[in-house]
Protein backbone atom coordinates (compact mmCIF):
# COMPACT_ATOMS: atom_id res chain seq x y z
CA UNK A 1 0.00 0.00 0.00
CA UNK A 2 1.12 3.26 -0.96
CA UNK A 3 2.20 5.81 2.35
CA UNK A 4 0.70 8.85 0.34
CA UNK A 5 -2.12 8.76 -2.19
CA UNK A 6 -3.25 12.19 -3.84
CA UNK A 7 -5.98 12.14 -6.02
CA UNK A 8 -7.10 15.16 -8.33
CA UNK A 9 -6.55 17.58 -5.63
CA UNK A 10 -7.31 21.01 -6.51
CA UNK A 11 -6.83 24.52 -5.35
CA UNK A 12 -7.58 27.96 -6.74
CA UNK A 13 -6.94 31.20 -4.56
CA UNK A 14 -9.26 34.35 -5.73
CA UNK A 15 -10.75 32.35 -8.35
CA UNK A 16 -6.85 31.74 -9.98
CA UNK A 17 -6.25 28.20 -10.50
CA UNK A 18 -2.80 26.71 -8.68
CA UNK A 19 -3.66 23.52 -8.90
CA UNK A 20 -5.54 22.23 -11.34
CA UNK A 21 -5.96 18.26 -10.74
CA UNK A 22 -2.86 16.40 -9.01
CA UNK A 23 -2.46 12.56 -8.76
CA UNK A 24 0.19 10.92 -7.57
CA UNK A 25 1.49 8.34 -4.70
CA UNK A 26 4.54 7.30 -3.44
CA UNK A 27 5.57 4.04 -1.30
CA UNK A 28 7.24 4.22 2.30
CA UNK A 29 10.96 4.99 2.07
CA UNK A 30 11.03 6.99 -1.04
CA UNK A 31 12.18 10.40 -2.08
CA UNK A 32 9.91 12.23 -4.41
CA UNK A 33 11.49 15.40 -5.82
CA UNK A 34 8.73 17.75 -7.19
CA UNK A 35 10.31 20.03 -10.22
CA UNK A 36 8.93 23.35 -11.98
CA UNK A 37 8.76 26.71 -12.59
CA UNK A 38 8.06 29.20 -9.70
CA UNK A 39 4.17 30.23 -9.76
CA UNK A 40 3.76 26.09 -11.08
CA UNK A 41 1.92 25.31 -7.66
CA UNK A 42 5.15 23.18 -5.90
CA UNK A 43 4.78 24.98 -2.83
CA UNK A 44 0.80 25.25 -3.14
CA UNK A 45 1.08 21.53 -3.51
CA UNK A 46 3.04 20.63 0.09
CA UNK A 47 1.00 23.44 1.83
CA UNK A 48 -1.58 21.53 1.12
CA UNK A 49 -0.31 17.99 1.86
CA UNK A 50 0.24 19.78 5.39
CA UNK A 51 -2.98 21.38 5.81
CA UNK A 52 -1.36 25.25 5.65
CA UNK A 53 -3.97 25.95 2.36
CA UNK A 54 -7.25 23.77 2.33
CA UNK A 55 -7.27 22.63 -0.70
CA UNK A 56 -10.97 22.54 -2.81
CA UNK A 57 -11.07 19.25 -4.00
CA UNK A 58 -9.37 16.10 -4.61
CA UNK A 59 -8.35 13.48 -1.92
CA UNK A 60 -5.04 12.80 0.53
CA UNK A 61 -4.49 9.38 1.90
CA UNK A 62 -1.84 8.33 4.23
CA UNK A 63 -1.42 4.91 5.37
CA UNK A 64 -4.89 4.34 3.70
CA UNK A 65 -6.36 6.82 5.97
CA UNK A 66 -8.26 9.50 4.43
CA UNK A 67 -7.17 12.91 5.94
CA UNK A 68 -9.13 14.35 2.79
CA UNK A 69 -11.84 14.09 0.52
CA UNK A 70 -12.94 17.40 -0.50
CA UNK A 71 -15.92 16.89 1.12
CA UNK A 72 -15.19 18.97 4.42
CA UNK A 73 -13.65 21.58 4.12
CA UNK A 74 -13.00 23.69 7.48
CA UNK A 75 -11.70 21.02 10.27
CA UNK A 76 -11.50 22.03 14.41
CA UNK A 77 -8.48 22.45 15.26
CA UNK A 78 -7.51 19.40 16.84
CA UNK A 79 -8.71 17.49 13.87
CA UNK A 80 -6.19 19.66 11.84
CA UNK A 81 -3.71 18.56 14.36
CA UNK A 82 -4.59 14.97 13.82
CA UNK A 83 -3.95 15.64 10.47
CA UNK A 84 -0.80 17.57 9.94
CA UNK A 85 0.99 14.76 12.69
CA UNK A 86 1.84 12.41 9.94
CA UNK A 87 3.82 15.39 7.58
CA UNK A 88 7.01 17.20 8.94
CA UNK A 89 7.53 20.16 6.86
CA UNK A 90 11.26 22.00 6.52
CA UNK A 91 10.84 25.69 5.31
CA UNK A 92 12.82 27.91 2.89
CA UNK A 93 13.23 30.41 5.60
CA UNK A 94 14.15 27.68 7.96
CA UNK A 95 11.72 29.94 10.40
CA UNK A 96 13.17 28.77 13.62
CA UNK A 97 11.66 30.53 16.77
CA UNK A 98 14.47 32.57 18.14
CA UNK A 99 14.39 33.02 21.66
CA UNK A 100 14.74 28.99 21.88
CA UNK A 101 18.24 27.19 21.30
CA UNK A 102 18.86 24.62 19.08
CA UNK A 103 18.25 22.04 21.41
CA UNK A 104 15.08 23.56 22.52
CA UNK A 105 13.54 24.21 19.23
CA UNK A 106 13.84 20.48 18.73
CA UNK A 107 12.49 19.39 21.99
CA UNK A 108 9.65 21.87 22.29
CA UNK A 109 6.99 19.84 20.10
CA UNK A 110 7.66 16.59 21.44
CA UNK A 111 7.62 17.77 25.03
CA UNK A 112 4.21 19.15 24.67
CA UNK A 113 2.46 16.56 22.25
CA UNK A 114 3.90 14.27 25.27
CA UNK A 115 3.58 15.77 28.38
CA UNK A 116 3.85 12.51 30.32
CA UNK A 117 6.81 11.38 28.20
CA UNK A 118 10.33 11.57 30.51
CA UNK A 119 11.97 15.02 29.49
CA UNK A 120 15.43 13.52 29.81
CA UNK A 121 14.35 10.71 26.81
CA UNK A 122 12.94 14.19 24.50
CA UNK A 123 16.49 15.81 25.72
CA UNK A 124 18.68 12.99 24.61
CA UNK A 125 17.11 11.89 21.06
CA UNK A 126 16.90 15.45 20.05
CA UNK A 127 20.34 15.84 21.14
CA UNK A 128 21.23 12.52 18.86
CA UNK A 129 18.87 14.25 15.83
CA UNK A 130 21.15 17.18 16.35
CA UNK A 131 24.19 15.06 16.27
CA UNK A 132 22.90 13.31 13.07
CA UNK A 133 22.53 16.70 11.53
CA UNK A 134 26.36 17.10 12.36
CA UNK A 135 25.73 19.97 15.18
CA UNK A 136 26.43 18.30 18.40
CA UNK A 137 28.54 21.65 19.51
CA UNK A 138 25.58 23.67 18.61
CA UNK A 139 23.20 22.44 21.18
CA UNK A 140 23.08 25.85 23.13
CA UNK A 141 23.58 28.27 20.36
CA UNK A 142 20.65 30.39 19.41
CA UNK A 143 19.28 30.69 15.93
CA UNK A 144 20.97 34.16 15.62
CA UNK A 145 24.36 32.64 16.52
CA UNK A 146 24.04 29.99 13.39
CA UNK A 147 24.49 30.42 9.91
CA UNK A 148 21.73 29.72 7.66
CA UNK A 149 22.96 26.28 6.40
CA UNK A 150 23.28 25.40 10.37
CA UNK A 151 19.80 27.01 11.25
CA UNK A 152 18.29 24.93 8.33
CA UNK A 153 19.92 21.58 9.93
CA UNK A 154 17.87 22.27 13.45
CA UNK A 155 14.85 22.69 11.33
CA UNK A 156 15.20 19.18 9.94
CA UNK A 157 16.30 18.07 13.15
CA UNK A 158 13.00 19.60 14.91
CA UNK A 159 10.91 18.27 11.85
CA UNK A 160 11.97 14.85 12.24
CA UNK A 161 11.99 15.09 16.38
CA UNK A 162 7.96 14.01 15.84
CA UNK A 163 8.67 11.22 13.59
CA UNK A 164 6.39 12.20 10.91
CA UNK A 165 5.38 9.85 8.24
CA UNK A 166 6.42 11.93 5.57
CA UNK A 167 8.99 14.70 5.78
CA UNK A 168 8.39 17.45 3.52
CA UNK A 169 10.92 20.27 2.27
CA UNK A 170 9.91 23.82 0.42
CA UNK A 171 12.58 24.92 -1.39
CA UNK A 172 15.48 23.95 1.49
CA UNK A 173 18.39 25.60 0.23
CA UNK A 174 16.64 28.22 -1.59
CA UNK A 175 17.75 31.06 1.25
CA UNK A 176 21.28 29.88 1.44
CA UNK A 177 24.66 30.96 -0.01
CA UNK A 178 25.78 28.13 -2.46
CA UNK A 179 28.57 27.03 -0.10
CA UNK A 180 25.77 26.23 2.39
CA UNK A 181 23.90 24.95 0.12
CA UNK A 182 25.77 21.46 0.21
CA UNK A 183 26.08 21.08 3.91
CA UNK A 184 22.23 20.37 3.93
CA UNK A 185 21.67 18.93 0.36
CA UNK A 186 25.01 16.68 2.29
CA UNK A 187 22.09 15.63 5.09
CA UNK A 188 19.22 15.36 3.35
CA UNK A 189 21.34 12.95 1.18
CA UNK A 190 21.87 10.56 4.03
CA UNK A 191 17.98 10.80 5.05
CA UNK A 192 16.97 9.36 1.53
CA UNK A 193 19.84 6.78 2.32
CA UNK A 194 17.92 5.76 5.30
CA UNK A 195 14.80 5.64 3.40
CA UNK A 196 12.94 8.74 5.27
CA UNK A 197 10.15 9.11 3.23
CA UNK A 198 10.28 13.02 1.44
CA UNK A 199 8.76 14.93 -0.75
CA UNK A 200 11.09 17.52 -1.98
CA UNK A 201 10.59 20.87 -3.83
CA UNK A 202 13.42 21.77 -4.90
CA UNK A 203 15.53 23.57 -7.70
CA UNK A 204 18.74 21.58 -7.21
CA UNK A 205 18.21 19.46 -10.59
CA UNK A 206 21.75 17.17 -9.79
CA UNK A 207 20.82 16.79 -6.41
CA UNK A 208 16.72 15.97 -7.44
CA UNK A 209 18.42 13.50 -9.76
CA UNK A 210 20.87 12.04 -7.16
CA UNK A 211 18.53 11.65 -4.61
CA UNK A 212 14.91 11.05 -5.99
CA UNK A 213 13.07 8.08 -6.26
CA UNK A 214 10.54 9.65 -8.01
CA UNK A 215 10.35 12.87 -9.58
CA UNK A 216 6.93 15.02 -10.56
CA UNK A 217 7.80 18.10 -12.81
CA UNK A 218 4.75 20.35 -12.33
CA UNK A 219 3.69 23.02 -14.95
CA UNK A 220 0.89 25.77 -14.37
CA UNK A 221 -0.92 23.58 -11.75
CA UNK A 222 -0.73 20.31 -13.30
CA UNK A 223 1.62 17.20 -13.36
CA UNK A 224 3.62 17.35 -17.02
CA UNK A 225 5.70 14.65 -16.51
CA UNK A 226 5.98 12.24 -13.86
CA UNK A 227 8.84 9.15 -13.31
CA UNK A 228 12.62 8.24 -11.59
CA UNK A 229 15.02 10.56 -12.20
CA UNK A 230 16.57 9.45 -15.44
CA UNK A 231 13.43 9.21 -17.15
CA UNK A 232 12.14 12.98 -16.47
CA UNK A 233 16.15 14.45 -16.04
CA UNK A 234 17.72 12.87 -18.73
CA UNK A 235 15.12 12.13 -21.27
CA UNK A 236 12.12 14.06 -21.22
CA UNK A 237 9.29 13.73 -23.18
CA UNK A 238 7.53 16.88 -22.62
CA UNK A 239 8.00 20.03 -24.65
CA UNK A 240 7.90 22.09 -20.96
CA UNK A 241 10.43 19.92 -19.27
CA UNK A 242 12.58 20.19 -21.92
CA UNK A 243 12.02 23.60 -21.86
CA UNK A 244 12.76 23.88 -18.29
CA UNK A 245 15.49 21.71 -18.07
CA UNK A 246 17.54 23.56 -20.68
CA UNK A 247 18.18 26.49 -18.50
CA UNK A 248 20.21 24.53 -15.92
CA UNK B 1 11.01 74.41 55.44
CA UNK B 2 12.80 72.10 52.81
CA UNK B 3 12.57 69.17 55.08
CA UNK B 4 8.62 70.00 55.56
CA UNK B 5 8.20 70.19 51.74
CA UNK B 6 9.45 67.88 50.74
CA UNK B 7 7.98 65.62 52.94
CA UNK B 8 4.54 66.95 51.84
CA UNK B 9 5.46 66.36 48.29
CA UNK B 10 6.27 62.95 49.20
CA UNK B 11 3.13 62.63 50.72
CA UNK B 12 1.94 64.10 47.26
CA UNK B 13 4.15 61.59 45.56
CA UNK B 14 2.42 58.24 46.67
CA UNK B 15 -1.06 59.28 45.71
CA UNK B 16 0.67 59.43 42.47
CA UNK B 17 2.49 56.48 42.25
CA UNK B 18 -0.79 54.42 43.44
CA UNK B 19 -2.42 55.69 40.18
CA UNK B 20 0.51 54.99 38.32
CA UNK B 21 1.15 51.72 39.48
CA UNK B 22 -2.59 50.46 39.42
CA UNK B 23 -2.98 51.73 35.98
CA UNK B 24 -0.26 49.78 34.59
CA UNK B 25 -1.81 46.72 36.53
CA UNK B 26 -4.99 46.63 35.18
CA UNK B 27 -4.30 48.55 31.47
CA UNK B 28 -1.85 46.35 30.51
CA UNK B 29 -3.75 43.14 30.08
CA UNK B 30 -6.91 44.80 29.27
CA UNK B 31 -4.88 46.46 26.58
CA UNK B 32 -3.63 43.14 25.47
CA UNK B 33 -7.30 42.16 25.11
CA UNK B 34 -8.21 45.07 23.26
CA UNK B 35 -5.51 44.81 20.94
CA UNK B 36 -6.87 40.85 20.04
CA UNK B 37 -10.27 42.26 19.77
CA UNK B 38 -9.15 44.58 17.32
CA UNK B 39 -7.53 42.25 15.40
CA UNK B 40 -10.55 39.93 15.31
CA UNK B 41 -11.80 38.41 12.15
CA UNK B 42 -15.85 39.50 13.52
CA UNK B 43 -16.54 42.52 12.02
CA UNK B 44 -19.21 42.98 15.53
CA UNK B 45 -16.31 42.72 17.43
CA UNK B 46 -13.54 44.85 15.98
CA UNK B 47 -15.45 47.30 14.45
CA UNK B 48 -16.87 48.94 17.74
CA UNK B 49 -13.47 48.03 19.60
CA UNK B 50 -11.48 49.97 16.86
CA UNK B 51 -14.48 52.91 17.61
CA UNK B 52 -13.28 52.82 21.26
CA UNK B 53 -9.71 52.87 20.46
CA UNK B 54 -10.21 56.08 17.70
CA UNK B 55 -12.63 57.88 20.54
CA UNK B 56 -10.18 57.59 23.46
CA UNK B 57 -7.02 58.10 21.23
CA UNK B 58 -8.33 61.07 19.44
CA UNK B 59 -9.52 62.97 22.78
CA UNK B 60 -7.69 64.85 25.55
CA UNK B 61 -7.55 62.60 28.98
CA UNK B 62 -8.36 65.78 30.59
CA UNK B 63 -11.50 65.63 28.96
CA UNK B 64 -11.86 61.99 29.62
CA UNK B 65 -11.52 62.39 33.07
CA UNK B 66 -14.10 65.17 33.78
CA UNK B 67 -16.54 63.37 31.49
CA UNK B 68 -15.91 60.05 33.79
CA UNK B 69 -15.93 61.96 36.78
CA UNK B 70 -18.99 63.76 36.35
CA UNK B 71 -20.84 61.95 33.49
CA UNK B 72 -22.33 59.54 35.46
CA UNK B 73 -24.51 61.97 37.79
CA UNK B 74 -25.32 64.07 34.58
CA UNK B 75 -26.90 61.51 32.00
CA UNK B 76 -28.10 58.56 35.12
CA UNK B 77 -28.62 61.02 38.18
CA UNK B 78 -26.65 59.68 40.83
CA UNK B 79 -22.91 60.02 41.40
CA UNK B 80 -21.45 56.33 40.55
CA UNK B 81 -18.39 56.80 42.08
CA UNK B 82 -19.07 57.17 45.80
CA UNK B 83 -17.84 59.99 47.92
CA UNK B 84 -14.45 61.72 49.13
CA UNK B 85 -11.03 61.32 47.86
CA UNK B 86 -12.01 57.11 47.37
CA UNK B 87 -14.63 58.05 44.93
CA UNK B 88 -12.32 60.24 42.59
CA UNK B 89 -9.99 58.04 43.00
CA UNK B 90 -11.72 55.49 41.62
CA UNK B 91 -12.90 57.95 38.97
CA UNK B 92 -8.91 58.86 37.86
CA UNK B 93 -7.93 55.37 37.65
CA UNK B 94 -10.68 54.17 35.11
CA UNK B 95 -10.28 57.04 33.02
CA UNK B 96 -6.50 56.17 33.48
CA UNK B 97 -6.89 52.96 32.58
CA UNK B 98 -9.10 52.99 29.89
CA UNK B 99 -7.06 55.50 27.98
CA UNK B 100 -3.98 53.64 28.62
CA UNK B 101 -5.41 50.21 27.52
CA UNK B 102 -6.68 51.76 23.81
CA UNK B 103 -2.81 52.71 23.62
CA UNK B 104 -1.34 49.83 24.71
CA UNK B 105 -3.77 47.62 22.71
CA UNK B 106 -2.35 49.43 19.68
CA UNK B 107 1.13 49.08 20.68
CA UNK B 108 0.48 44.87 21.25
CA UNK B 109 -1.30 45.21 17.78
CA UNK B 110 1.94 46.07 16.33
CA UNK B 111 4.01 44.30 18.02
CA UNK B 112 1.72 40.87 17.47
CA UNK B 113 1.45 41.84 13.37
CA UNK B 114 4.99 42.49 13.18
CA UNK B 115 5.59 38.70 13.69
CA UNK B 116 6.74 37.04 10.59
CA UNK B 117 3.79 34.31 9.40
CA UNK B 118 6.58 31.51 9.56
CA UNK B 119 6.72 31.11 13.15
CA UNK B 120 3.06 30.51 13.07
CA UNK B 121 3.41 28.23 10.53
CA UNK B 122 6.25 26.51 11.75
CA UNK B 123 4.08 25.96 14.96
CA UNK B 124 1.08 24.67 13.46
CA UNK B 125 3.36 21.99 11.69
CA UNK B 126 4.55 21.33 14.77
CA UNK B 127 0.97 20.66 16.30
CA UNK B 128 0.81 23.26 18.97
CA UNK B 129 -2.18 24.58 19.60
CA UNK B 130 -2.87 28.21 19.25
CA UNK B 131 -2.68 28.85 23.03
CA UNK B 132 0.83 27.35 23.06
CA UNK B 133 2.03 28.78 19.94
CA UNK B 134 0.73 32.26 21.57
CA UNK B 135 2.49 31.70 25.17
CA UNK B 136 5.44 29.84 24.03
CA UNK B 137 6.33 31.19 20.44
CA UNK B 138 4.95 34.79 20.20
CA UNK B 139 4.50 36.31 23.12
CA UNK B 140 7.91 36.73 24.29
CA UNK B 141 8.81 37.96 20.18
CA UNK B 142 5.92 40.08 20.75
CA UNK B 143 7.40 41.55 24.22
CA UNK B 144 10.75 41.81 23.08
CA UNK B 145 9.61 44.13 19.96
CA UNK B 146 7.43 46.24 22.08
CA UNK B 147 9.27 47.44 24.92
CA UNK B 148 10.74 50.52 23.95
CA UNK B 149 7.45 52.01 22.81
CA UNK B 150 6.36 50.63 25.75
CA UNK B 151 8.83 52.40 28.07
CA UNK B 152 7.85 55.12 26.31
CA UNK B 153 4.18 55.39 27.45
CA UNK B 154 5.02 54.46 30.68
CA UNK B 155 7.40 57.23 31.47
CA UNK B 156 4.31 59.12 29.50
CA UNK B 157 2.10 57.69 32.40
CA UNK B 158 4.22 58.82 35.23
CA UNK B 159 3.46 62.48 34.55
CA UNK B 160 0.14 62.27 32.71
CA UNK B 161 -1.27 61.21 36.49
CA UNK B 162 -0.68 64.97 37.11
CA UNK B 163 -3.83 65.85 35.32
CA UNK B 164 -6.03 63.64 37.40
CA UNK B 165 -6.03 67.16 39.56
CA UNK B 166 -8.60 68.23 37.50
CA UNK B 167 -11.16 66.23 39.23
CA UNK B 168 -9.34 67.06 42.50
CA UNK B 169 -7.18 64.05 43.06
CA UNK B 170 -4.67 64.53 45.45
CA UNK B 171 -1.24 63.99 43.81
CA UNK B 172 2.14 65.46 44.12
CA UNK B 173 1.35 68.75 41.85
CA UNK B 174 -1.40 69.52 43.86
CA UNK B 175 0.69 69.52 46.96
CA UNK B 176 3.35 72.00 45.37
CA UNK B 177 0.37 74.08 44.99
CA UNK B 178 -0.98 74.60 48.31
CA UNK B 179 2.34 76.22 49.16
CA UNK B 180 1.48 79.18 47.30
CA UNK B 181 -1.48 79.65 49.03
CA UNK B 182 -0.81 78.50 52.40
CA UNK B 183 3.05 80.26 52.56
CA UNK B 184 3.68 82.64 49.12
CA UNK B 185 6.27 80.30 48.12
CA UNK B 186 6.64 78.83 44.78
CA UNK B 187 9.71 76.62 44.69
CA UNK B 188 8.07 73.56 46.18
CA UNK B 189 5.89 73.54 42.72
CA UNK B 190 8.48 73.62 40.79
CA UNK B 191 10.77 71.29 43.13
CA UNK B 192 7.78 68.38 42.09
CA UNK B 193 9.57 68.17 38.85
CA UNK B 194 12.73 66.85 40.67
CA UNK B 195 10.61 63.78 41.69
CA UNK B 196 9.40 63.35 38.38
CA UNK B 197 12.44 63.31 36.80
CA UNK B 198 14.28 60.73 39.39
CA UNK B 199 11.39 58.11 38.83
CA UNK B 200 11.26 58.70 35.46
CA UNK B 201 15.27 58.22 35.75
CA UNK B 202 14.44 55.11 37.55
CA UNK B 203 11.80 53.53 35.34
CA UNK B 204 14.71 54.25 31.88
CA UNK B 205 17.40 52.18 33.91
CA UNK B 206 14.34 49.55 34.62
CA UNK B 207 13.66 49.62 31.07
CA UNK B 208 16.68 49.78 29.70
CA UNK B 209 17.91 46.10 31.95
CA UNK B 210 14.41 44.28 30.42
CA UNK B 211 16.07 45.26 27.16
CA UNK B 212 19.10 44.21 27.86
CA UNK B 213 17.80 41.41 29.51
CA UNK B 214 15.82 39.81 26.21
CA UNK B 215 19.16 40.77 24.21
CA UNK B 216 19.90 36.81 24.25
CA UNK B 217 17.72 36.01 21.17
CA UNK B 218 17.32 38.28 18.01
Amino acid sequence: MPILEVNNLKKSFDGDSILKGISFDMEKGQTLSILGSSGSGKTTLLRCLNFLEMADDGRIKVNGETLFDGMKTSFSENELRDKRRHFGMVFQQFNLFPQYTALENVTLAPRLANPSKDKIDIERESRMLLTKMGLPDKLNHYPHQLSGGQQQRVAIARALALKPDILCFDEPTSALDPELTGEVLKVIKELALQHTTMIIVTHEIPFARDVSDQIIFLDRGVIAEKGTPSQVIDSPTNERTQKFLANY
Amino acid sequence: MFATVTLALFKGFLGTLKLFSLTLLFSLPLGLLISFGSMSKTAILRLPIRLIIWIIRGTPLMLQLLIIFYGPGIFLGRNIWGSGDSGRFTAALTAFVINYACYFSEIFRGGIQSIPKGQYEAAQVLGLSRTQTFFRIILLQVIKRIVPPISNEVITLVKDTSLARVIAFYEIIWEGERFIKSSGIIWPLFYTGVFYLLFSGLLTLLFGYIEKKLDYFK
